[in-house]
């Protein structure tokens, strides 16, 4: 538990410190901290962003390889602020997420789901802009520092635009369609959320990341959670393709398959 | 893919357009051929020299399309023998096809929305379909062998021939499974080469650079290639993928991409990766990204499969920059309505039918 505790401590150090530059963290040419590499969340916010105990999985034959495991909230304060008619949907979203899941079906992840699914994803940092390219189906999303883009349509990964405030990328994520949600659960938000991300080093090989989200037609209050992204420091770390589309097919046409063909 | 919605097409195209309306017309026009986008001029890498990234790289970064070389054939007609380049004569024939075409579109939208006051000049395209800009000058897509031909399949690239579907899906021959489709229509990937080759829509391509990686986004089923330019050997040989494993380098002002580790008998080299002989997993892929000017980037891809192909062979087109493109989300699969409609289609029919089943 050590290893999980040191970054936690970095957090609170550098919350407390606001905007002071990180030392010893990789920089672009211009003195940008450079976030280009392999990074992973370590943890089971991708089973449920707020605190849960251990339990059955939905599979008995997976036995213990199928079961969920606990873990602390990556929420602040563990509360999501729902308002009334959005917590019984969040019940009835975990009660069906067999059906209604989007990473069930394969459906691209959202943010900031992508995030702290249980793959990697990669940083590419220009001294502009920034790509950040996950692993799970090949999600990616490109963050516009130079010029900002207002969203022209929703999509499923949103239009990001991101700016400095020192050494922390801040990215505004609008245009999201609302259909992605935020872990296994069933937690969610809509089309009108507006996500606010903080990217800062804590060390060389570790980010804090945290992300305020904001929808007036779901929740009461904004809310906020935070996590650590580890660089995955194994030699000539990669991402390997995750395309998960023809994991899907047999459950989603496999009861349009010919008969006789099965 | 350009601005799909007119709506936000026309927030672009109130200034373009202000002069035509000042000018009088009530009724706005298609593009004449005259003041069609000219043709890019012809690339010579001699004369330019591109910017360097602030890390010491050639900087490629930008948003590029294959647009303009969506009609351009991967083979060559015979009729064309040797020869890869349109006269001009046939290159104005062109340009006076595109102008045809860009009015018909116009026609077409204004039949769909009868109150449209304004048009965007210079922006021919129309809803999802792309149109090219300006004729592409050359004769066929494959460059190397000379006459512009895929080389002789292998004993084994037949076999593959001989075991492709025939017959394209139709209500005589309709679909048992997903499996009857390919990769593109199942929204899992259109290949490599698929994935940059022109089609009517998504020719998308945008390239970030970072110190010791680039990285290549495509449109098309929002591929995304991560290339580290450290010199890194590939990963084994028993991890396979759809779009490879790419490492690249640096010759000259010329980004070349080297790619192997690919699955073997899925997509092939063409449009869309499907409808032809599946690469196997000797696949070995080259390419060379070089721009020449702001604008265009000649793009060339190398294709040696021995056990497919009885002698490599080689694409080349220009890719461009153009103003106001830029990518869009790439949602096929959440959106593959057709994969359920085809299918259930077929299993209704069968039922409606069932003397006709065999």
């Amino acid at each position: 538990m050590s290893v999980a505790l040191v970054p936690a401590v970095l957090l609170a150090f550098s919350l407390a410190t606001g905007q002071t530059q990180t030392p010893h963290v990789p920089r672009m040419p211009d003195g940008k901290p450079n976030f280009t590499g392999v990074w992973q969340a370590v943890g089971t916010a991708h089973w449920d962003i707020q605190d849960h105990s251990a339990q059955a999985g939905s599979f008995y034959q997976l036995g213990a390889i199928g079961a969920i495991p606990g873990g602390r909230s990556i929420v602040d304060g563990n509360e999501i602020p729902y308002q009334s008619w959005a917590a019984e949907k969040k019940k009835e979203n975990f009660a069906n997420r067999l059906t209604l899941d989007p990473e069930i079906k394969c459906y691209l992840p959202g943010v900031p789901r992508a995030t702290y699914l249980p793959f990697p994803f990669q940083i590419i940092q220009s001294q502009t802009n920034l790509a950040i390219v996950y692993e799970y189906r090949t999600a990616n999303r490109l963050i516009n520092v130079a010029k900002h883009r207002a969203p022209s349509v929703d999509t499923w990964m949103g239009w990001s635009n991101g700016h400095w405030e020192g050494d922390t990328l801040v990215v505004e994520v609008t245009g999201l369609n609302g259909q992605s949600w935020f872990d296994r659960a069933g937690n969610f938000a809509s089309e009108n959320v507006r996500i606010v991300e903080r990217y800062a080093f804590a060390d060389p090989d570790h980010l804090n990341y945290e992300a305020t989200i904001d929808d007036k037609t779901v929740f009461t209050r904004p809310w906020k959670i935070s996590l650590p992204l580890y660089r995955r420091k194994e030699m000539n770390a990669q991402l390997t393709e995750f395309k998960c589309v023809e994991f899907t097919e047999e459950m989603l046409y496999g009861h349009l398959r010919k008969q006789a063909d099965k | 893919m350009s601005s799909r919605s007119l709506t936000s097409a026309l927030v672009v195209a109130i200034a373009l357009i202000s002069g035509v309306l000042a000018s009088g017309q009530t009724r706005p026009s298609a593009p004449a051929a005259a003041t069609a986008p000219a043709a890019k001029t012809t690339p010579t890498a001699e004369t330019w020299t591109p910017p360097k990234t602030p890390w010491g790289d050639p900087d490629l970064q930008g948003i590029y399309t294959s647009d303009d070389y969506m009609d351009t054939p991967l083979e060559r007609p015979t009729a064309f023998g040797e020869r890869l380049y349109f006269t001009q004569e046939e290159l104005a024939e062109t340009a006076a096809k595109l102008a045809k075409q860009a009015e018909a579109d116009l026609q077409g939208t204004l039949q769909r929305n009868p109150g449209l006051a304004v048009y965007v000049v210079g922006e021919p395209r129309v809803g999802w379909r792309e149109r090219s800009r300006r004729p592409a000058r050359q004769t066929s897509l494959i460059v190397d062998p000379p006459n512009g031909k895929m080389p002789p399949l292998t004993p084994e690239g037949r076999k593959r021939q001989s075991q492709i579907r025939q017959t394209a899906i139709s209500p005589q021959t309709p679909p048992a499974s997903w499996k009857d489709f390919d990769f593109y229509i199942r929204c899992i990937s259109r290949g490599l080469a698929g994935s940059i080759l022109p089609s009517s829509y998504s020719n998308g391509t945008q390239i970030v650079q970072a110190p010791g990686f680039v990285t290549i986004l495509h449109e098309k089923v929002h591929e995304a290639r991560i290339i580290p330019l450290d010199q890194r050997p590939h990963v084994g040989t028993s991890i396979r993928s759809y779009m490879g494993d790419s490492r690249g380098h640096w010759d000259g002002n010329t980004l070349v991409v080297e790619t192997t580790n690919f699955l073997d008998g899925t997509t092939s080299i063409g449009r869309n990766g499907g409808n032809a002989v599946a690469t196997s997993d000797a696949l070995r892929l080259v390419e060379r990204f070089t721009r020449v000017n702001p604008d265009t980037m000649n793009y060339e891809l190398s294709v040696d499969d021995p056990r497919i192909f009885t002698a490599p062979w080689k694409i080349a087109f220009p890719i461009t920059q153009e103003p106001g493109y830029e990518l869009f989300e790439y949602t096929c699969h959440e959106t593959n309505y057709s994969m359920t409609n085809m299918l259930s289609g077929a299993r209704a029919q069968e039922k409606a039918e069932p003397a006709k089943q065999k």
